[in-house]
């Protein structure tokens, strides 16, 4: 199989959809003219059009509640906020209207739209640094997914182009250049809300997030030479949430690890805490730990941002101290 | 406009008017909930603006009122039933009254966040031009919603694309307590029109004939090439913000004298003069409001409640 990266892996997954259905649109801040602050929409606007890809002025509310209308009558919009954080500058319009409006109508309309967010800390600090998937789990009607390879970030994207629902879809900064095997047939799809065990093993569950899944991979590594060969799940979808594939994983190995670029309180790995006590607590023989961001805004400075964020040697510490 | 159409018009307005007159006494009985916001005075310009528009066009309305889902030709039934959040409206309980939709006449819906139908608005204007058509969107808003940011955003995203949305401001005097000259530094919403290089128009929100000419002006613009407008229709809230407001915020003069700005009466009066409308049109009219209103009450007041576990239904397509 051909190698190509996470970010070709997006520009693919756009390209193909836009390929095969002429209601997907494309628009943002800077992706037509000058093909993205990350390059993954140059050329774009050449191949499908200033009708379809186009560029947006600064208005988050605007063009990402535009976003849902546009779905509202027909079209297949993937939105690009420059940044993850945006997502917070349009609140209004993604919890509201694209997270609300099927519900508060009763079901009359289906709302296909996908709004494209640049996640994680890359020395960028508080506003343009975040990933912020957990606060948009708390909010009902919104698809989530943060894909952690080349394969996951194509495949994951061109389901949540095909889905009728909003999917806010998270590209982590960093993994952009990441490389990996990516399959060429255009109707490589992973379906939303599937886990992947991307290591099995029995000794641990190491549940990882995005960027922090080739963290996980290295400290899986380390640790076998150790003797202890654990389980790495990637829930790849935060929003239908594979609880099963956790609960399961769990059930094996007794031991639980999870390890994000969210804040502490309220992560994803509280939420699944609350899950293992209402499914699995018996199964668990060592308490669940937490790998996160301690409760500060992303720090701008090199050597502070590597202090908060979770590091290969920090989730290497919480599995050691469970397997001791 | 032909005599048919004023007709409408008039028709509609009258219907307008009994309808939220009976909605008041529900909601004084305690028979529907209450989260309904009157919008007696301003039916001569929802109704009029409606009139102007095709059947394939869209339409985002505000929340003042019930005259846009009767001009609409929303069966009243399904309004009753929403209001009441009984079976057989148009949302099965999720939104009430304030979401009123219906796709097959291109009423996309209300958003609960005032200015929240801004972008809405500007997205349905972005697919018809994506799709070549050349339907247009009508977008209703208040006074005090005009200084909502989206307002801004949208209508500039509409300007430089050059999307078929007609934006209509029903200048109310009120926000809730607040009059329009403490909450808005410009004498005419219309002159916001200026910063979005487009054209804004001041019309007589009283008068339907102003309205329907001023919103079928912009609706041609729109569907054929020229981009959005702003219409800014000046009225008032005869009523208070919602049913059993004390209105301890504006004097009762004020609001005595603006009920001689009444709109039903004095488009009555014009259309007598014009020779359009005599006494039996009239009381048939009247008659003919009620009897629907009475049919919708009936039906809505047999309709079941929506099943308790259906409110996990809807949230994903």
């Amino acid at each position: 199989m051909r190698t190509i990266t996470y970010a070709q892996g997006i520009k693919e997954a756009l390209v193909e959809e836009m390929r095969r259905d002429p209601t997907v649109i494309l628009y943002g801040e800077d992706v037509a003219n000058f093909g993205g602050i990350f390059r993954i929409t140059s050329g774009l606007k050449e191949e499908f059009g200033e009708e379809r890809v186009f560029d947006t002025p600064i208005s988050e509310n605007a063009f990402v509640g535009a976003g849902v209308g546009a779905a509202l009558t027909g079209l297949r919009p993937v939105v690009e906020l420059q940044f993850a954080d945006f997502l917070f500058t349009a609140g209004d319009e993604i919890v509201l209207k694209a997270g609300m409006w099927r519900y508060g109508h009763g079901g009359a309309y289906r709302i296909p739209l996908v709004v494209r967010c640049p996640s994680g800390a890359a020395g960028v600090g508080p506003e343009h640094g975040q990933c912020p998937e957990a606060f948009f789990m708390h909010a009902p009607g919104l698809k989530i997914v943060s894909p952690s390879n080349p394969a996951d970030a194509k495949g994951l994207l061109k389901a949540a182009i095909r889905d009728n629902n909003p999917v806010l879809y998270f590209e982590h900064k960093l993994l952009y250049a990441a490389k990996g095997e990516v399959p060429e047939d255009p109707d490589y799809v992973v379906p939303l809300g599937k886990a992947a065990v991307v290591r099995p093993g029995d000794a641990l569950t190491l549940v990882a997030i995005s960027a922090m899944v080739p963290k996980a991979l290295a400290v899986a590594d380390r640790l076998a030479k150790e003797g202890h060969h654990i389980e790495v799940i990637d829930p790849r979808s935060l929003c239908p949430f594979d609880r099963p594939a956790i609960v399961e994983s769990v059930k094996k190995t007794g031991k639980i690890v999870v390890a994000e670029e969210s804040y502490r309180t309220l992560g994803v790995g509280a939420e699944i805490g609350a899950l293992l006590m209402e499914q699995a607590l018996e199964y668990l023989d060592r308490p669940l730990r937490r790998v996160a961001i301690p409760d500060v805004p992303v720090p701008t400075a090199a050597v502070l941002e590597k202090f908060v964020i979770p590091s290969e040697e920090k989730i290497y510490q919480a599995c050691r101290e469970l397997l001791s | 406009m032909d005599r048919n159409l004023k007709l409408q018009i008039y028709r509609n307005m009258i219907l307008s008017r009994r309808l939220e007159e009976r909605i008041a006494e529900l909601i004084k009985a305690g028979q529907v909930g209450g989260f309904m916001h009157p919008g007696v005075g301003q039916e001569a310009l929802q109704c009029a603006a409606i009139a102007a528009l095709r059947r394939d066009d869209y339409m985002l309305y505000a929340h003042r009122g019930v005259a846009y889902w009767v001009a609409r030709g929303i069966p009243l039934e399904k309004v009753l039933c929403d209001l009441a959040g009984r079976e057989g409206g148009t949302n099965r309980g999720k939104g009430g009254v304030m979401r009123v939709v219906y796709p097959e006449l291109g009423v996309l819906g209300e958003s609960g966040t005032l200015g929240g139908c801004f972008p809405i608005a500007t997205g349905a204007g972005l697919s018809i031009k994506v799709k070549g058509g050349d339907q247009a969107v009508l977008c209703f808003f208040g006074d005090g919603t005009s200084n909502r940011g989206t307002f801004h955003e949208s209508m500039n995203l509409c300007a430089v694309r050059k999307l078929p949305v007609v934006f209509l401001c029903e200048n109310n005097g009120w926000a809730v307590s607040m009059p329009t000259e403490r909450s808005t530094a410009v004498k005419d919403i219309a002159d916001r029109a200026k910063g979005y290089a487009v054209p804004g128009k001041v019309v007589d929100g009283n008068d339907p004939e102003q309205v329907f000419a001023a919103v079928s002006e912009a609706l041609q613009r729109a569907r054929t090439g020229g981009g959005p407008s702003l219409v800014e229709a000046k009225t008032y809230r005869l009523w208070g913000h919602w049913i059993g407001d004390p209105e301890s915020y504006r004097s009762r003069e004020e609001v005595e004298k603006q009920w001689r700005r009444d709109p039903i009466p004095i488009y009555e009066a014009n259309l007598a003069k014009e020779g359009v409308l005599n006494d039996s049109l009239r009381s048939e009219a009247d008659a003919d409001a009620r009897t629907k209103i009475d049919r919708a009450i009936e039906f809505m007041q047999k309709q079941p409640f929506p099943k308790p576990e259906s409110a996990l239904e809807d949230v994903f397509a």
